[in-house]
């Protein structure tokens, strides 16, 4: 699995900025516009499929190390429970919205007028990227894996004995 | 009328689900009955004619900031949209499973058809 050809390369070498920003852009505008978390980071993580597809698994591997990818998993999860238990200690209700209207004031359908929800979303997206990337990461390494039970028996003996 | 025909779709993927031996062709059939389910809460939310539920800067009041009552009037239903979203996510995590096992259970068997692993390997 060393890629594609040269067509396919070059196009998502170009391509793979854009999906990138648009993602963020997802994100950023994802309490004024359809969008938000969820779909901001299935567009993050099918960037990184698009070059995982293109490119091979070993250089998306590089670029983003499993541990790294599960450890923005995890981060994403505990940042999210954070913020849910700020709203308890700062604003008295679990999930309260307690930056909006008292430390960050703006107006109806200006960028920052959500208080937390941009950044439950952008803790979202770290969550739900780095867990699809991992998903469908785990799912071609498991291709990889997966010769064929005639082969993987005659070669080692043990997995028949095994488990 | 239209409910009935996802009640149809919803039936075509139990007998998919059901009748078919291939696993890969069980997990489509469990994919197209969620989808029936997504596409009926779906359209119990719909209004004829409606617009999407998305309020823009011109649906609003410049002064007051109260909601057009125009806009309230034509907008679709947003909570059922919502719940498929999550409905969607949890179908994500289910189906990627899902893909999972047939694959553990190609890579141990040779085989997609149920009437084959019948042997308890290891």
């Amino acid at each position: 699995m060393k890629g594609m050809t040269v067509i396919v390369k070059t196009v998502s070498s170009w391509v793979k900025m854009l999906i990138f920003l648009f993602g963020i852009y997802i994100i950023l505008f994802g309490h004024l516009s359809p969008g938000g978390g969820f779909a901001g980071g299935v567009i993050l993580a099918s960037s990184y499929v698009l070059l995982m597809l293109a490119f091979g698994r070993e250089l998306v591997e590089r670029n983003l190390p499993l541990p790294l990818a599960s450890r923005l998993d995890c981060l994403g999860a505990f940042l999210f429970a954070l913020l849910a238990i700020l709203g308890l200690i700062v604003g008295g209700v679990f999930f309260v919205n307690f930056l909006y209207q008292k430390y960050l004031p703006g107006s109806t359908f200006h960028l920052v007028s959500g208080g937390t929800i941009p950044l439950s979303n952008i803790v979202i997206v770290l969550k739900v990227g780095a867990s699809l990337f991992l998903v469908i990461f785990m799912l071609s390494r498991f291709r990889y894996d997966s010769k064929g039970p005639a082969e993987k028996l005659a070669s080692d003996p043990t997995i028949g004995a095994k488990e | 009328m239209l409910y009935a025909l996802c009640f149809l779709l919803f039936m075509i993927g139990l007998y998919c689900a059901v009748v078919k031996k291939n696993m890969v062709k069980i997990v489509i059939g469990i994919m197209v009955m969620e989808y029936a389910v997504n596409l009926l809460l779906i359209m119990l939310g719909y209004r004829l004619g409606g617009t999407a539920p998305i309020l823009g800067g011109a649906d609003a009041d410049g002064v007051t900031k109260v909601v057009a009552a125009q806009f309230l009037a034509t907008v679709v239903d947003p909570l059922p949209q919502a719940l498929v979203l999550t409905s969607i996510v949890i179908s994500l995590g289910s189906l990627a499973l899902m893909i999972s096992i047939c694959i553990r259970t190609y890579a141990k068997y040779g085989t997609f058809d149920i009437t084959e692993i019948r042997r308890l390997r290891g």
